[in-house]
């Protein structure tokens, strides 16, 4: 145990450096991914038929690929275009692509959830086609999306891993390094998922606070 | 009830001329004719499948129409010509359009993450512009008119129907429309709950307010109209003033129709 803690004591950068890492990687993909899925829904419910076509044809590539291939693909790929991505770019585009798919299906699902009188009674007090999605439909469609998203959140970290295959410095490469150090593999990994175990927990909660601050009343 | 302005030298506030409409190849709307005047109240009554509901929606542009013309102050609602083709107009144009008349709708549809108040702000503070205190002040008003000044800040969810019913009425008199369309307003209510709503559509019509409205509540009708249509397979087959269209019905169809609606 003492050596575990030594050993942790003298990597705590390498510790640090790879949770921050990953934290970043997964707030901007979700971030980048939330806004793509935001159009990608609206699109996909609203679009006339070539832009629904193509936003149709994006999710269902996105979704029906594993993470790791897109990963891979989006490190890979771009190079022959002569496109030089650094690994957590090309890490992040893969994430941020395959969480706006998801979040895409999730914002076309709220929004025909909605019962057809809303938009009726929205447009019968003369608002525009942005009124009614501003101030009628997404205000209503956020209260059933906020449980699924908080979920896609939770998945984006743990994707996030993914990118070690890429040779990004996030939490799990840099597990992987210390551990090819000191053979600590047990603990070490152990210390790892414990992680993540606690930044997706933060998550879930203040997942469920926000549900509480947004419920109906 | 018929105060203002009876003359035929004023156009009628809305004008319906050989409106003609379809679902796929059936025909629901064959051709209707129809005038509401400014401060008129009528009500379109008849079996249900007659086409009522979808002529108030063609009226407020929630349906597109193959045939014939809505006017409403002698504005025509929602087409243009164009190189003598008839064009949709556009999103900004319709939602003009439809600014001006008000709709409450059988299902109430209020906004389910807005006040009472939110629910009548809203088209006030988008549409018309106003200021917040102000919109809240013209909401406060009419939520009182409708008598829920107690219950402005209660979300949809904490009222009951006849409420929920009411507050949907404050936020279509709330816009000022010059017509008021009611597609059968008590029909998802329980009967008990059916009389405050038509009691509140009493006063609004008596204090002057144009409305056209579809209705089985006959005795409501009776009380409340200058004008009674009934509708039968898509067409206006006779309309009058109350007491002719209860007192001596022509049409047998239409005869026929109120034996089966007596006891209301």
């Amino acid at each position: 145990m003492n050596e575990f803690l030594a050993e942790a004591w003298d990597a705590r950068d390498a510790i640090v450096g790879g949770l921050l890492q990953t934290l970043s990687i997964s707030a901007t993909s979700i971030v980048l991914g939330t806004l793509v899925g935001i159009l990608v829904g609206i699109v996909l419910v609203y679009g006339a038929w070539p832009a629904r076509l193509v936003c149709r044809t994006y999710v269902d590539i996105m979704r029906g690929t594993p993470v790791l291939v897109l990963v891979l693909a989006a490190f890979y790929m771009p190079t022959v275009l002569a496109i030089h991505l650094t690994p957590f770019e090309a890490g992040v585009l893969a994430l941020a692509l395959f969480c706006g798919s998801h979040i895409g299906e999730l914002i076309r699902g709220a929004l025909q959830a909605i019962p057809r009188g809303q938009t009726e009674a929205a447009k019968a007090i003369g608002l525009t086609f942005s009124g009614v999605l501003l101030d009628v439909l997404l205000p209503q469609a956020v209260r059933s999306l906020l449980p699924p998203w908080v979920n896609t959140c939770v998945e984006m970290v743990k994707a996030s891993t993914l990118l070690s295959v890429i040779g990004t410095g996030e939490l799990l490469l840099r597990t992987q390094e210390i551990i090819g150090r000191n053979f600590l593999t047990l603990q070490f990994y152990l210390l790892a998922g414990g992680l993540y175990l606690v930044i997706n927990f933060a998550i879930e909660q203040a997942g469920k606070a926000l549900e509480r601050r947004v419920a109906y009343r | 009830m018929l105060t203002v302005e009876t003359t035929s030298l004023t156009p009628p506030l809305l004008q319906i001329r050989g409106l003609r409409k379809s679902f796929g190849a059936h025909q629901i709307l064959k051709g209707v004719d129809l005038d509401v005047r400014k401060g008129e109240v009528v009500s379109i009554i008849g079996s249900s499948g007659s086409g009522k509901t979808t002529l108030l929606r063609c009226v407020n542009l929630l349906e597109e129409f193959e045939g014939g013309q809505v006017l409403l102050d002698e504005e025509a609602i929602g087409y243009r010509e164009a190189g003598g083709r008839r064009v949709r107009l556009k999103d900004r144009d319709l939602a003009r359009q439809r600014a001006k008349t008000g709709m409450v709708f059988q299902s109430f549809n209020l906004f389910p993450h807005l006040t009472a108040a939110g629910n009548v702000m809203l088209g006030l503070r988008k549409v018309k512009g106003m200021a917040k205190a102000e919109a809240r002040a013209v909401a406060e008003n009419w939520l009182r008119r409708v008598g829920l000044g107690e219950r402005v800040d209660h979300a949809p969810s904490r009222l009951s129907g006849g409420q929920q019913q009411r507050v949907a009425i404050a936020r279509a008199l709330a816009m000022d429309p010059k017509l008021v369309l009611l597609d059968e307003i008590t029909s998802a209510l329980d009967p008990e709950l059916v009389n405050e709503v038509l009691a509140t559509v009493k006063e609004l019509a008596n204090d002057g307010a144009t409305m056209l409205l579809v209705t089985h509540e006959m005795r409501f009708a009776r009380e409340v109209s200058d004008t009674v249509v009934f509708m039968e397979k898509g067409q206006v087959s006779e309309k009058g003033p109350p007491s002719q269209i209860y007192g001596a019905p022509q049409h047998p169809r239409l005869v026929e129709f109120l034996r089966g609606t007596r006891d209301h």
